[in-house]
């Protein structure tokens, strides 16, 4: 029974962990912009993580030690630090616009400007990951994230035409040009395969003591609990195609994200929504940290983790500490975390080679893996999902370009 | 990477930079007539945007869907949008012959700019059904509507 409970906890908190900042604003802006056009790479991009997240989940639970770990002494020092600067900088952006993303979310609540609501943010955070225990994070904010349901609630309760929003798959609206549908395809792509995931998975592995016998759990957590918190970013991108996308409005801002929900349930629903918001964006700001302070211990061979007292991993905290400073200190210039979120979606699509071919590579060692090494599905999967990572990081900072960021 | 390469791109980096500084950084941009009419057009569309989101907050919040700090931070992040884009508009160099069209825009966004601000005003004081504020939302949507359509 126990087992059970275990297995259903693990695929809600995979569910309410899945959606981030990135997440909110990228499908909510495509909704209004392209309906449900560009649904087709959300599903890519859930299958994509789906298989990278079970072969770096298999990493931990076989070798008991996390990716950036086995990259280093796998592939080397050279390729294990390209590994680490590309990951590691796009983690650091997405902290940055996590943290950003809780005080707009509290902004919504208080209409205290969010800029003055950053450092307190910044300080909870950073005692959460040094005060609490690593399943206390995962749990509760990850359960409080369920509560983002309530988009696919709202959509259900607007009562669109299913017949001409399935219609509307696929089909680009005319008025858009095919280099504003391509960058924000790969933006799409970009948030839905965004590297941290894989490390706080695989390195969360490591700290809850993963063996050979959780692989069946932590397959459930992926194969179910993945798929079901892409559906939540289908519902975010509905939400706004049916309320947003009628009346010309561009999503700019979280408040936007929410105004469907507002619509179609009115305060409670908004209420909810908005601790929604606050558990996604202060849960993967804790992954996000978490994860540049595992991606750096790992691959200078610090003691890590949240499973070791911290003065017995003291250059990990540190690296916590300073990364949270860091990501007030940006947030404190007034920068605005929407248009950090949108930055850190598109390089996050330029490094994605950079994370998930050395997963493959590791995935396929049977030095580390024996018997559990990739099969040929794995393979298969994981080879064609790199030739689709590769296109989207070679086009995305072109489309950039050529689009001013999907402008037109 | 050997000498050469090494040099090659210790030459080549300053000159991007640069090419980039001179042709990217100017004070004041001059677009040609087909890039003003780009910039024109996004401008309207933006302001489309945040007309229709200060209507849509106001509205939900007169159906009491919504609670104050919601909606004054909704309407106010629309007004500080507007302004940057009447900033935005404004340091473009207008091309030869197009400065009564121009004044034409700028006057739609001032238009637009005025009643999302009334809107915030009405927000922050909690007056939702303000006939004249919602009209004013109105009248201006219809005018940008034309405005993109023409």
């Amino acid at each position: 029974m126990k087992r059970y409970l275990n297995v259903l906890l693990g695929v809600l908190t995979a569910i309410g962990g899945f959606v981030d900042i990135g997440d909110l604003v990228t499908n909510a802006q495509v909704g209004a912009r392209f309906g449900l056009s560009l649904v087709w790479v959300v599903v890519i991009g859930v299958i994509g993580i789906c298989v990278f997240a079970e072969m770096s989940g298999r990493i931990a639970a076989v070798s008991h030690r996390a990716t950036f770990d086995l990259v280093r002494e796998r592939l080397g020092p050279r390729m294990g630090f390209v590994n680490l600067v590309g990951s590691m900088l796009v983690t650091l952006l997405t902290f940055i616009a996590e943290i950003g993303g809780v005080a707009l979310a509290l902004q919504l609540v208080t209409s205290v400007n969010h800029v003055l609501v950053v450092p307190f943010v910044a300080a909870a955070v950073w005692i959460v990951l040094w005060r609490a225990k690593f399943s206390s994070i995962e749990n509760v904010l990850g359960l409080l994230g369920l509560t983002l349901i309530g988009f696919a609630v709202a959509l259900w309760q607007l009562g669109p035409d299913w017949g001409e929003l399935a219609a509307s798959l696929g089909e680009k609206p005319a008025q858009e040009s095919w280099a504003t549908y391509a960058f924000f395809g790969v933006a799409l792509f970009g948030a839905a395969m965004t590297p941290y995931e894989v490390f706080f998975f695989s390195s969360g592995g490591v700290e809850e003591r993963w063996t050979r016998k959780d692989i069946g759990v932590m397959r459930a957590n992926v194969f179910i609990g993945f798929p079901l918190g892409g559906l939540l970013s289908v519902a975010i991108a509905g939400c706004a195609a049916v309320v947003l996308m009628p009346q010309g409005i561009a999503v700019e801002t979280l408040g936007q994200v929410a105004l469907p929900v507002a619509v179609a349930l009115g305060k409670v629903g908004l209420a909810i929504i908005v601790l929604g918001f606050f558990a996604a964006t202060f849960g993967a700001a804790c992954e996000t940290g978490l994860s540049t302070g595992y991606s750096l211990a790992q691959y200078f061979g610090f003691q890590w983790g949240k499973y070791v007292r911290p003065d017995e991993a003291a250059g990990f905290h540190v690296i916590l500490l300073v990364a949270t400073v860091l990501a007030a200190g940006v947030l404190l210039t007034g920068v605005d975390p929407i248009m950090v979120t949108e930055i850190s979606v598109v390089f996050s699509a330029v490094a994605l080679p950079l994370t998930y071919f050395p997963i493959l590579v590791v995935a396929n060692d049977p030095d580390y893996l024996g018997e559990h090494r990739n099969g040929r599905v794995a393979n298969l999967l994981g080879v064609g999902y790199l030739v689709v990572i590769t296109l989207s990081a070679i086009a995305a900072i072109p489309l950039m370009i050529v689009t001013s960021m999907g402008q037109g | 990477m050997s000498t050469a390469r090494r040099t090659a791109v210790v030459a080549v980096l300053p000159a991007l930079v640069l090419a980039a500084l001179a042709t990217g950084c100017g004070l004041v941009a001059q677009p040609d007539s087909t890039a003003w009419d780009d910039h024109a057009e996004q401008a309207v569309s933006d302001a489309t945007s945040e007309v229709a989101t200060a209507r849509l907050a106001l509205e939900t919040a007169r159906r009491e869907r919504a609670w104050s700090s919601y909606t004054v931070v909704l309407v106010a992040q629309a007004e500080e949008s507007l302004g940057t884009v009447q900033d935005d508009l404004s340091r473009l160099q207008v091309p030869p012959g197009r400065d009564d069209e121009a004044a034409r825009l700028d006057a739609l966004l001032d238009e637009a700019a005025t009643a999302v601000e009334d809107a915030r005003s009405s927000a922050v004081e909690g007056r939702y059904d303000d006939r004249r504020v919602l009209d004013a939302l109105d009248r201006v949507t219809g005018r940008l509507e034309d405005a993109a359509g023409g």
